[in-house]
């Protein structure tokens, strides 16, 4: 992988909500909503556009107080590439190892936690409220107000 | 000489409705109309307004609406309910049309109403602090909420949970919709009074977030431990259930940061309702109220 690279991070098109140890992204173009640990976060705030992964590598060292390995931004990197979080395209190469193979390696000697962002696509109005949420036929009659039929999209139709 | 419009609006207010079938109220900030060609529905829509929102409505002039609901009739005997000027559905069903449409009334209310985060969640007050309980519909969130009510928690929502801009929860009392009495599906309207509880009209702090399913066979552990979520990931949880969440997802969000900085959120499977209530009150008095 060349450290060289520079990430930058993605601003247009998101709301962000900053809280203590995690930072939300809500992304207005996919309506996904996405939670970033304390370590994804800290990478992607230092994706400046001047920083090259060897020196977010140095900073999230220096911020732990103890080195860690390139691999551990990489883990970062490459989710926040996938969940479209960054505003060029980096893309990650461990050698042949899978990421979960590498967070394996990394885990076990890790003084900080391995970065993760987990995300979910936004639900519609009509899903959140469940109005006429069914799994069958029989959960439609019962609804008052909802269509008989139950739909493939989990909607009384 | 009054304007057709003024005439109408006059009509309205006295309760008669003449050719001209439209109704236009407020509720929440949010301005809808309701059209149709027969007064007799646009009657039941105004006779009924307390069973879409509790709260209250305003009536407004027809030139302030944002959203209109038109009921017009279809080709084959049908009928089609336009939002937007868009289909909703055409509804061919012998069943009366006016719970669907009251419930979609209320869907946009809770989607576009003014400073406040509508959640689908049952809620209820336990000595000044509030225990949310997101959900979707067979989860069993009414069945708890009821059991909790029973218990002497104060009742906020069955159904729709209100936040408003500082996370202080907000009444919305419509009256408890639970299952199992005629069928498992079916279900029945109680008033909180009904089950020996009552009704608190008071802003609130949430003292705790509960994601929780009811999931039949399960059996409560004595010694209940919800798994803690950290505020993020609290937040993921919730917004499954977040009804404004894609059309203003900023103030949705600081709203339940919010909330997270105040409340425990905490996911469990559970059991038995009854059972359950005291694990929950326990927990709640031990690591909210102590």
């Amino acid at each position: 992988m060349n450290s060289s690279q520079v990430p930058v991070a993605r601003k247009e098109g998101l709301v962000i909500q900053e809280m203590p140890d995690e930072v939300l992204v809500y992304d207005l173009d996919t309506n996904k909503a996405h939670c970033l640990n304390q370590t994804a976060a800290f990478v992607w705030k230092s994706c400046n556009g001047r920083n090259s992964v060897a020196e977010i590598t140095k900073l999230v060292g220096d911020d732990s107080g103890s080195a860690v390995p390139e691999d551990l931004v990489w883990l970062a990197i490459d989710q926040l590439s996938e969940k479209n979080l960054l505003a060029n395209s980096l893309k990650a190469n461990f050698n042949g190892s899978t990421r979960r193979e590498v967070i394996k390696k990394i885990g076990l000697a890790a003084v900080i936690g391995i970065p993760v962002v987990a995300s979910l696509t936004a639900p519609t109005s009509v899903l959140a409220a469940a109005t006429c949420a069914c799994s069958t036929d029989a959960n439609c009659a019962a609804l008052p107000g909802c269509p008989p039929t139950c739909g493939g999209n989990g909607i009384c139709v | 000489m009054m304007s057709p419009r003024m005439l109408m609006k006059k009509e309205l207010e006295n309760g008669r409705i003449t050719n001209y079938c439209q109704i236009s109220f407020q509720s929440f900030g949010v301005k809808i109309g309701v059209r149709a060609e027969s007064s007799d529905l646009i009657n039941e829509i105004k006779n009924d307004l307390s069973k879409i929102n509790p709260n209250g409505f305003d009536i407004i002039d027809d030139s302030q609406i944002e959203h209109l609901f038109e009921i017009k009739p279809e080709e084959n005997k049908g009928i089609e309910i336009i939002k937007d000027g868009k289909l909703l559905i055409s509804w061919s069903h012998e069943m009366s049309i006016l719970p669907f449409l009251q419930s979609q009334i209320r869907l946009t209310i809770a989607e576009f109403a003014e400073s406040k985060v509508f959640l689908h969640a049952g809620a209820v007050g336990w000595k000044g602090r509030a225990i949310l309980i997101p959900a979707r519909s067979f989860s069993g969130k009414s069945t708890l909420v009821a059991e909790l009510v029973k218990r002497g928690a104060s009742y906020y929502s069955d159904d729709y949970a209100v936040l408003d801009q500082e996370g202080l929860l907000h009444p919305f009392h419509r009256q408890l919709s639970l299952r199992g009495f005629e069928d498992k599906y079916q279900q029945v309207d109680f008033s909180v009074e009904s089950l020996g509880g009552k009704a608190s009209s008071e802003p609130i702090p949430i003292g705790i977030v509960l994601i929780t399913k009811y999931k039949e066979g399960n059996k409560n552990p004595k010694n209940w431990k919800p798994q803690i979520l950290t505020g993020g990931r609290g937040i993921m949880e919730i917004l499954s259930h977040t009804i404004p969440i894609r059309y203003n997802p900023k103030f949705s969000l600081e709203v339940l940061n919010k909330v997270s900085k105040h409340a425990i959120i905490c996911k469990s499977q559970r059991g038995d309702a009854t059972e359950f209530t005291s694990l929950l009150l326990n927990f709640f008095e031990t690591h909210v109220i102590k």
